[in-house]
């Protein structure tokens, strides 16, 4: 038996619980929730078998290393923490209302993988990266993102269920106008050039800050607002999946040309595309999509009300989360930087992996400050907490997607 | 006089405030944050060619003027770290004294105003008297680990204790973390150098050239103060700082993976040189072979294995080992013979002749071919010496001694050639540092390691139990605070209050 084989073993595990989880939120059957979280166990215990068997493989391979060293691995990890931590938090505040949100995650997570094409070779280490600290660099940061994610998934569950109603449609038309503008304008200015590209995107960057600054201090105030930050939060995670997705299928029937990387056809397939026709109808599916989710949210939230724990709970599941994943980051940092200095003499040199990496330290730094000693709570809380999982995805994938420096094993090709 | 030192006082007290205000350090972190994300984005320490094509000429300039280019390292930057570490000194020093005296501040008994304000308390009639309620708080508290002082007054017996009265320093320890990181890091540029050093196999040198000139030489030679150690290049080039002793590179090395044929890959699996530290008066003080991620330190500098190349036109010698196929295991004869040259090995009685040396050779592993291929940047992937062997003026034989196949299969007579090396032809590039500032740094991050632990996970925890004496009926009240994690403590106190009325 073969680690991959166990893989795709286990991902399908995380497809049936997921289906599960999600038909427990429907049915109200605790029979259901059981067998989920149950079939959620075997999954990981198949997870951590392959795991140590593509250890042992690569020993075999006489590369011996372990199986934390590149994309493709790094993603089955991220998986592999955000369950483990997933079913220690539904052991202890006993609710299984967040499995039907984290186990998507983990089952497209791994479904991505197998479909876009990312190298699952064991390939041997470079000189630098041979050292112990690998291990514990990769262990501990992972650990760190995937209590940062559940502690996103479960903010997103709070700014839900803290909506009343979904506020005045104006609010919609203005969120799709703002699409609608945007996208014509990235479209015209991705057109020009790669100078006005480049533009394009430092602006919207800019933008959506001043948003999150916005939400964040006035949050609590303009729920409805706040509302539409879900919405759209909801929206471009599953639009940027399924765009990655047709991508990665696009790529199937036109393989890239030797030597070329991944990154820079991005979304090319869809969002980004040359026809005109297929970049609008992309746009539009996404408008559409949108739509659907702020006007259907209501329901979501009436659907789970029931199962969901009081917000008070749900903020305090984010905080232990956040808690529990900002030593992890800070350990994460901290090995890399030991690591940086036994490799070439400098414990932080600044580049854009690490930079991003104190960016996200930074973030939930405030929302712990926000929270201690301001005495924050609520709706602000899991604001910061969402755009603080923006930050640990940028530093994931972004960096290796949109920025070049040093960390290149994190690459895509 | 009196009015103005009133004056000096308010700024003081204003500059303080300022300081010790926990919404500038939230300021300061949003400001970090969102300015970080430029030297991300734009591309650092590039050249100004690689800018010329990315950017117009005037926003080049305008980028070049504000620092965009070296952003980390501006001043407005370092500023703007300064400013957040003394954020956190002050906040730490206005704070402490105040955590210092609840931390030592002695147990005492609750009286019912204070009780108004605890936020867990609940009361129960303790069937059994006075006694049997002293003895099973007594009791629950030790069974709980909670080490308790007892009080007595009229018709009341009060036990105080308290749990985690430490972790109010976690906080602390952390913020004083992060202090010392920043002040490692300025000892480091006051008083460290980044420099590199390329040396020859067979070479030494006394000097390395800088990177970063370390700032408090720069400082004190432009006020004339003392003269800076570093050596300026008159050509305008790299300045070079000297080193007080020799370092000389004896060998250098590359390993390749191998592939599942046999053949080395081109992707080096390792890179090492064995260095040698001398001192002026050229006696040998130490040896060490470094490699990628462990590197040789002597006098507070540090030799880190970075990169390699040829020297060009250099001529070396080649370098092979002969040993009997009786005792493969023995450790041989070494041979050095330079390319076109011959040899008399006195312990195989013949003379080996060096007729060349490839870098890349591959043979054929049906026909025994051998071929030869260029590697990017001269690489030594397979390197391979042409040798013809003599029987005194007779020749015996022709054949090829390859790095991969250890030589023995084609090599007719009694006795193993391998490949050791072609010595001379590479030089190591090596990165040098001197960093005082670095121990600081790292107690810095076991600090940072600790302190949110303790901050997070700890909490201090207050209980008293009152055991009260009301018209000849015992009347337990538990009451308790806790400073964090108020659900997890909830929890405690109730196991604890249920337990008491039993």
């Amino acid at each position: 038996m073969d680690s991959s084989l166990l893989f795709n073993l286990a991902t399908l595990a995380y497809l049936v619980a997921m289906v599960l989880y999600i038909s427990y939120l429907a049915f109200r059957k605790e029979g259901i929730g059981k067998t989920a979280t149950i079939v959620t166990l075997i999954g990981l215990a198949v997870q951590t078998i392959a795991l140590f068997l593509r250890w042992r493989e690569s020993y075999q391979m006489d590369i011996g290393r372990v199986p934390l060293s590149n994309l493709y691995e790094s993603l089955v990890f991220f998986t592999w923490s955000t369950v483990l931590i997933y079913l220690v938090v539904e052991y202890k505040y006993k609710t299984r209302a967040f499995g039907a949100f984290v186990l998507p995650v983990a089952f497209l997570a791994l479904a991505f993988i197998n479909v876009a094409g990312i190298s699952k070779d064991i390939t041997p280490l470079v000189p630098a990266l041979k050292s112990n600290w690998l291990f514990y660099h990769v262990l501990i940061s992972f650990l760190g993102y995937a209590a940062f994610g559940i502690a996103f998934a479960v903010s997103m569950i709070y700014l839900l269920m803290d909506t009343d109603d979904h506020g005045p449609s104006g609010n919609l038309f203005i969120g799709i106008g703002a699409i609608v503008v945007l996208a014509l304008l990235g479209n015209f200015m991705a057109s020009q050039g790669e100078r006005l590209k480049t533009a394009f995107w430092m602006g919207l960057g800019v933008l959506v800050l001043a948003w999150f600054i916005y939400l964040i201090s006035v949050g609590a105030k303009h729920k409805h607002q706040v509302f539409l930050f879900w919405s759209i939060c909801v929206t471009m995670t599953v639009s940027l999946l399924i765009g990655m997705g047709i991508d990665s299928i696009s790529l199937f029937f036109h393989p890239l040309a030797e030597g070329e990387s991944f990154k820079k056809h991005l979304f090319e397939a869809t969002f980004l595309n040359a026809s005109a026709p297929v970049a609008i109808i992309s746009w539009v599916a996404v408008i559409v999509l949108f739509w659907l989710i702020w006007s259907k949210g209501m329901g979501l939230k009436n659907l789970l009300k029931q199962y969901m724990p009081a917000l008070d709970q749900l903020d305090d599941v984010t905080y232990r989360m956040i808690a529990i994943g900002w030593p992890l980051l800070t350990g994460g940092i901290i090995t890399g930087a030991v690591w940086a200095n036994s490799a070439w003499g400098t414990y932080w040199s600044w580049d854009p992996k690490e930079t991003w990496s104190l960016i996200t330290w930074f973030v939930y730094a405030i929302y712990l400050h926000a929270r201690y000693v301001r005495g924050w709570k609520g709706t602000q809380m899991a604001v910061i907490s969402a755009v603080g999982f923006l930050a640990v995805i940028f530093t994931y994938l972004g960096v290796n997607l949109v920025l070049s420096g040093l960390h290149s094993y994190g690459g895509m090709n | 006089m009196e009015n103005q030192r009133g004056i000096i006082e308010i700024a003081a007290d204003r500059v303080w405030k300022f300081f010790s205000s926990v919404k500038l350090a939230v300021v300061l972190l949003i400001i970090l944050a969102i300015v970080s994300v430029i030297g991300t984005v734009i591309q650092q320490n590039e050249s100004p060619e690689k800018y010329l094509a990315e950017y117009s000429q005037s926003t080049v300039q305008l980028f070049e003027t504000i620092g965009f280019f070296d952003m980390y390292h501006t001043w407005w930057f370092v500023l703007l770290l300064f400013l957040l570490t003394a954020n956190l000194t002050v906040c730490t020093l206005d704070r402490f004294p105040h955590a210092l005296r609840i931390i030592t501040a002695p147990l005492k008994p609750i009286d019912d105003d204070s009780l108004k304000a605890v936020p867990f308390k609940k009361e129960i009639l303790f069937k059994g008297g006075m006694d049997k309620a002293e003895e099973r708080a007594v009791k629950v508290l030790n069974a709980r680990r909670y080490r308790y002082i007892e009080s007595k007054s009229a018709g009341m017996t009060q036990f105080m204790t308290q749990k985690g009265v430490l972790s109010r320093l976690g906080v602390y320890i952390t913020h004083t973390s992060i202090i010392l990181i920043f002040v490692g890091a300025l000892i480091g540029s006051f008083f460290g150098f980044k420099a590199f050093l390329n040396i020859p196999e067979g070479s030494a040198s006394k000097v390395v050239y800088l990177r970063n000139e370390p700032m408090w030489d720069k400082l004190m030679s432009a006020l004339g103060i003392a003269g800076s150690a570093v050596i300026p290049n008159p050509s305008g080039g790299v300045p070079s700082m000297p080193l007080g002793f020799y370092v000389r590179c004896d060998s250098f090395d590359v390993d390749y993976y191998i592939s599942p044929l046999g053949q080395p890959t081109g992707m080096p699996s390792e890179f090492h040189s064995t260095l040698s530290v001398f001192n002026l008066d050229s006696q040998k003080i130490l040896e060490k072979r470094i490699r990628v991620n462990d590197p040789l330190t002597h006098n507070g500098i540090t030799f880190y294995q970075s990169s390699y190349g040829t020297v060009p036109e250099a001529r070396g010698k080649i370098l092979l080992n002969v040993r009997s196929k009786t005792s493969p295991d023995s450790a041989g004869e070494l041979v050095a013979v330079d390319p076109g040259a011959s040899v008399y090995v006195p312990s195989i009685n013949r003379t080996i002749m060096a007729l060349g040396f490839a870098p890349y050779g591959i043979r054929n592993p049906a026909t025994g071919q051998v071929m030869f291929y260029q590697s990017q940047n001269d690489e030594y992937l397979n390197p391979t010496v042409e040798i013809e062997v003599y029987d005194g003026k007779k020749p015996v034989y022709k054949t090829y001694i390859m790095k991969t196949d250890a030589g023995q299969p084609y090599l007719p007579e009694g006795y193993i050639i391998s490949y050791v090396g072609y010595w001379g032809t590479r030089y190591t590039g090596l990165q040098v540092t001197r960093d005082p500032g670095v121990w600081v740094v790292y107690t810095g991050f076991i600090l940072l390691c600790i302190g949110p632990l303790i901050a997070f996970f700890g909490s201090h925890r207050k209980l008293w139990v009152r055991v009260q004496d009301r018209a000849g009926q015992a009347v337990v009240m538990v009451a308790g605070t806790v400073n964090r994690n108020r659900m997890g403590f909830e929890r405690e106190f109730n196991i604890i209050f249920d337990e008491m009325s039993k």
